[in-house]
């Protein structure tokens, strides 16, 4: 019942996405749009752009991200939709973890994309150990919309919006740090301490999905 | 027999300590259909809310088809259909997926879609998608959803709203058709029931229910 | 459960009150003669290490006030009694304080010391993430638009805090582990002059007594403005899982 009901829910804000790009169509550029800024701030040194790129990767990806999370509610609440939801017999966890699972393919598009950005502009290296990238951006991902499919509900119940960044920036410090630091130690060739950035990346994904399992029906129920 | 479809006690609701439903005592039989009237702020969208347990009573407490109001809430959603002032559809959705997300939701088999498009006369828009719906057409889409999920309580907030002339024969025959067919029917409306459809009257003012318009309008 | 519950209501009145404000000023003030004039200076550090003993205190108090608001967050949720909301918000308020209090103190005290304000220490960095997290806690508050909801999205976010503490800390340490800086902390000298460690538990006294003020006038201010908002809300909610007979909360408005 519940990994139907969250089947349903995943497949059903990718469809709404895939028709609208309302999240990614805007959140794409705005990534774009912050790398420049970045490039701008740290001036046309190849060698000091090329140590800063995994920072700055995640940076543009972290933020871009939190606006995805409140975009990809907007569609539950333009016609009341989200009262469908609340209304469905299934457990509340599960209509979470759908939401995670979309907004987690929805951030890997985004991270990609930046990725390949970053690459170009700033001379990322992304060929040295691919598969242990992609277990790294996998997991700071799932992070990420683990956290903001929790809170980004809260930007679209009641008459006031929550300040997603106030709540969420804090609490995904774990993935910043983590994801990174793994980021930048991967693409200089070396893998010293990746285990444990994976391992810290283990820990608050699985501690951030469960958490969110358990609590959504507190925030969605009145 | 009697059985109570819908069982409040003392319920009351406040927002922003300001009462929308004090008090309300209430009994629906299995079987009966409710018309709740009164005018704009009188409570009957909370009433109707509270009963489809999207709202839970500040006080008080209930039952709806012999399930506790607050602690059996999935239980009572199951088998209960709010039909709201919004449509609830996706907008980038088409018609027939709409439905068929409900069905997922409350394991309803997709087989069921179809007929019920064709009886809101929706089948030959059934792959459009609803962003592109008239305000009538969003409202025979949410009556499909109600038909094809079939619920023991149907929960109807001015369901004539924006509808033209040949839609409101829709929500009547809805009306009509549950009641034939056993299933509990409560309205919220301000406009006066269709003739021969209604059992009882229940007028809400400033949150609560009038008494003295409690008749009985036996069929 | 029905024990803490009056030690609550207890706690809020005025008397507890005006008991509470009255020891924890006198602790106050003895921990700073204590602190300045009757502890022997440190050995190393002079003068300057007497901030330890309002530092550290201030350090345990926080970490309790958040530890308090994560089991009050999950009483709530689990009772739905808007008491726990209470308790909740009312520590959250006083560990923001003390968290805020333990960062100023630590950057004074580092200042000599390190010769930097902010060092990016595993323990500092923890604490001004754990300071982030409560204020926006208490930013949500103001968000919310019933007081239902404004529970129970703070209970959330009381639960969701706490259980990301221990990981920022992880993270924070591997991090740090990585760079190989020198350690400007060092670790707690072996043996503390015992007078230097009644003080700092005078000190942790004093801070909990402070505390204890501070849950007082916090409690019965939200329990006044409950009962201004609306005489209901001190009942319990219906999403309290086991049916309880309604009972209105001791005081009142007349406490």
């Amino acid at each position: 019942m519940t990994w139907r009901a969250a089947w349903a829910v995943a497949g059903k804000d990718l469809r709404v996405e895939v028709r609208s790009r309302y999240a990614l169509g805007s959140v794409l550029p705005f990534a774009a749009t912050m790398l420049l800024a970045f490039g701008f701030a740290l001036g046309p040194d190849r060698g000091l752009l090329r140590l800063t790129a995994p920072g700055l990767l995640w940076l543009a990806g972290l933020f871009a991200a939190v606006d995805l999370f409140a975009r990809s509610y907007r569609s539950e609440a333009d016609a009341g939709a989200l009262d469908g939801l609340l209304l469905s017999p299934v457990p509340k966890g599960a209509v979470y973890l759908g939401k995670a699972v979309a907004a987690t393919a929805q951030v890997l598009v985004l991270m990609v994309v930046t990725g390949l950005l970053v690459a170009v502009l700033f001379g990322l290296p992304l060929g040295r150990s691919p598969a242990l990238l992609v277990l790294t951006t996998l997991l700071g991902v799932v992070g990420l919309s683990a956290l903001g499919s929790l809170f980004g509900l809260l930007t679209v119940l009641g008459r006031r919006q929550a300040a997603l960044p106030v709540l969420v920036l804090p609490l995904v410090t774990p993935v910043v740090i983590g994801a990174i630091r793994a980021t930048g130690t991967l693409v200089q060739g070396g893998t010293e301490g990746v285990a444990g950035w994976v391992g810290v990346l283990l820990a608050f994904d699985a501690a951030f999905l469960a958490t969110g399992f358990l609590v959504y029906g507190h925030l969605i129920e009145d | 027999m009697t059985v109570t479809a819908v069982e409040l006690h003392r319920v009351t609701r406040v927002f922003d300590g300001v009462p929308a439903v004090s008090q309300v005592h209430l009994e629906v039989a299995v079987g009966e259909v409710l018309w709740v009237c009164g005018s704009n702020g009188s409570g009957k969208s909370t009433l109707l809310r509270l009963v489809a347990t999207a709202l839970s009573p500040t006080f008080g407490s209930g039952s709806v088809l012999d399930f506790d109001l607050t602690r059996e809430r999935d239980l009572i959603r199951a088998r209960t259909e709010l039909l709201g002032h919004r449509s609830r559809l996706y907008a980038e959705l088409s018609a027939a997926e709409n439905l068929r997300f409900v069905a997922r939701l409350y394991g309803v088999e997709a087989d069921r879609i179809p007929p019920a498009l064709e009886r809101v006369g929706l089948d030959e828009v059934a792959d459009v998608r609803a962003g592109g719906f008239s305000q009538g057409m969003r409202q025979r889409l949410a009556i499909a959803r109600c038909l094809m999920r079939d619920p023991e309580l149907v929960l109807l907030d001015e369901p004539y709203a924006g509808l033209d002339a040949d839609a409101r024969v829709l929500v009547d025959d809805l009306l009509t058709d549950a009641a034939q067919r056993g299933r509990t029917v409560l309205v919220a409306s301000h406009e006066a029931p269709p003739p021969g459809t209604v059992d009882r009257r229940l007028v809400l003012e400033a949150g609560h229910p009038v008494p003295a318009t409690a008749d009985r309008v036996r069929r | 459960m029905s024990m803490i519950d009056r030690l609550l209501v207890r706690a809020g009145t005025r008397g507890a009150q005006r008991a509470l404000g009255w020891a924890s000023l006198g602790g106050l003030a003895g921990t700073a003669v204590l602190g300045l004039y009757v502890v022997p200076p440190d050995a190393e550090q002079g003068d300057v290490q007497r901030l330890m003993y309002v530092h550290v205190p201030a350090a345990w108090l926080a970490f309790l006030s958040f530890t308090v608001v994560f089991v009050a967050s999950v009483a709530y949720l689990r009772t739905g009694r808007i008491r726990w909301d209470r308790v909740a918000v009312a520590s959250a308020e006083a560990g923001v304080l003390f968290c805020a209090l333990t960062l100023v103190l630590g950057s004074l005290w580092g200042r000599p010391v390190w010769g930097t304000w902010w060092t990016w220490d595993p323990r500092l960095t923890t604490t001004v993430v754990l300071l982030l997290v409560y204020v926006g806690y208490l930013s949500l508050r103001n968000v919310a638009d019933s007081p239902t909801r404004r529970a129970h999205w703070s209970a959330v976010v009381g639960v969701v805090g706490f259980v990301d503490v221990p990981i920022v800390h992880m993270s924070v340490v591997w991090w740090r582990s990585l760079h190989q800086e020198a350690t400007v902390i060092r670790p707690g000298a072996p043996t503390m002059d015992p007078s230097m460690l009644a003080t700092l538990l005078f000190g942790t006294l004093a801070f909990s007594l402070a505390y204890g003020y501070l849950m007082a006038v916090r409690l019965r201010v939200g329990r006044l403005e409950d009962h201004a908002a609306s005489t209901v809300m001190s009942q319990p909610s219906p999403r309290a899982r086991a049916p309880r007979p309604v009972h209105p909360v001791g005081g009142g408005p007349r406490g």
